[in-house]
């Protein structure tokens, strides 16, 4: 099931962990899913959304990757 | 049957890059300072506690509690290390302070340390997320400055917290270490360079950010029977509270209220009978500008929101606690597993009467250490004995 919800938060990862050090820059969303639950995602574009904004991601066993809802 | 127990002494090495430094002998430079003042016989020493967080990462070394009390001369006594993170060495004092409270030792000796400098900053990064659950979070690359940029962001969007006043306590901070002969940073630093600095995790910028730091800090830990037989200048621990907070960031209903925080603040402030009003001064965990903030805030300084502009009005405008008069993590670094030790020594100074910044005559002082996602926080309160 598609998981939906609005950002509560957001942040551009420029110095990241060895882990991570070939995605840098990345954007990551905190998102409050519409059933209460939080989730920390990436987000598919190099600048944030705002806060309040509705997303949506395919659940994935990995971090979801979030897109801005079509209006 | 309980008793009072007393900061008998303290010691500190400078905070800063100390090249050629090892965890050992910062350790035994601030642990023989911390006896030395407490003038209390190495032999009534009964356990060592020391706190550090990523020695085994950054330098290999492991096992510091045998070693440094070996090296400190201290035999036949229990010896560890304690790790919360950046929370080390104050949860090892609570770990302290609890023994002697209960009688089960007469004194104890509480050492932070870390060594941080030198390593390329990916090492230094991937050191530091260690912290941070790597099963969910880590896994997607959040980091220490990513989380506090994601607590910037919200807490700008809804109280109206400007750049500004954040990039203000980094200068306030500044100012206050320039004045503080152990402190990494000496020299005041404009709004505008802090404003002007590279981004790190947007919005957080480079002079929002603590620095990497090599340093030890000490405590001797006693008895009031054993403090009166030493004639020391002890100070008396009225509070020592360690609680856990949420360990992820999907696990806060808020991120601008840290639940660990306000848990701590209100059993310290309970055990030693006092609230936020009754404190001179405050070491606050500034690990970044905007935490000074929301600590300020959870530990009832200031309403939730209004952190930000109390930065930019005098002290005398809308509280008496003077914050970070050491210059703070930003100022004074950061060596993460030393800092909760490095608050209570710059406390036990300025109630003793002794500090370099000295801030007047005070009476109440209190430290704030946080480690991780602010998951394992720390809250002393210490009290003046004239």
């Amino acid at each position: 099931m598609t998981l939906e919800g609005r950002v509560q938060s957001h942040t551009i990862i420029r110095v990241p962990d060895k882990a991570h050090a070939a995605a840098a820059p990345f954007v990551l969303v905190l998102v409050e899913l519409t059933d209460g639950k939080r989730v920390l995602g990436h987000f598919n574009r190099a600048e944030p959304p705002a806060i309040g904004s509705r997303v949506t991601a395919e659940p994935s066993e990995q971090t979801p990757v979030f897109r801005e809802e079509a209006t | 049957m309980s008793t009072q127990v007393y900061v008998a002494g303290v010691g500190s090495t400078k905070f800063g890059v100390l090249p050629g430094r090892t965890l050992q002998s910062l350790a035994v430079e601030a642990g023989r300072a911390a006896l030395r003042d407490s003038n209390i016989a190495p032999a009534r020493i009964g356990c060592v506690f020391v706190g550090n967080f990523v020695g085994g990462i950054m330098t290999g070394q492991e096992l510091l509690g045998p070693i440094v009390a070996a090296d400190l001369g201290l035999s036949n006594v229990a010896a560890i290390k304690i790790e919360a993170a950046c929370a080390s060495s104050s949860a090892a004092v609570r770990i302290g302070h609890d023994l002697v409270r209960a009688g089960a030792e007469d004194a104890v000796l509480v050492i932070g340390v870390e060594r941080l400098t030198g390593a390329p900053r990916d090492a230094l990064t991937t050191a530091m997320t260690a912290a941070i659950d790597q099963a969910t979070e880590g896994q997607a690359g959040l980091t220490f400055p990513g989380f506090w940029g994601m607590v910037m962001a919200r807490h700008t969007h809804l109280y109206g917290t400007t750049r500004e006043q954040i990039a203000a306590v980094t200068v306030k901070n500044r100012q206050f270490g320039a004045i503080n002969p152990l402190a990494q940073f000496q020299k005041p630093v404009a709004l505008e360079e802090v404003i002007a600095s590279p981004p790190i995790s947007d919005p957080i910028r480079r002079y929002d950010c603590c620095p990497a730091t090599d340093g030890a800090a000490a405590l001797v830990l006693a008895n009031e029977s054993l403090v009166r037989q030493s004639g020391s200048p002890a100070v008396r621990i009225a509070a020592s509270v360690l609680v856990n907070g949420p360990p992820r960031i999907t696990d806060y209903a808020e991120i601008t209220i840290h639940d660990g925080s306000v848990l701590a603040a209100k059993r310290a402030y309970e055990t030693a009978g006092v609230g936020p009003d009754d404190i001179d001064l405050a070491e606050l965990h500034d690990c970044f500008s905007i935490a000074e903030i929301v600590d300020s805030e959870d530990l009832g300084f200031f309403a939730k929101g209004e952190g930000g502009p109390a930065v930019v009005r005098t002290p005398s405008a809308n509280s008496k606690v003077v914050i970070n008069p050491s210059g703070g993590l930003l100022s004074k670094g950061h060596p993460t597993g030393a800092t909760g030790c490095g608050q209570i020594y710059e406390v036990v100074m300025q109630l003793r009467g002794e500090h370099p910044n000295q801030i007047g005559k005070a009476r109440l002082g209190l430290t704030h250490n946080g480690g991780g996602t602010a998951a394992a926080v720390t809250v002393h309160i210490l009290e003046a004995v004239r």
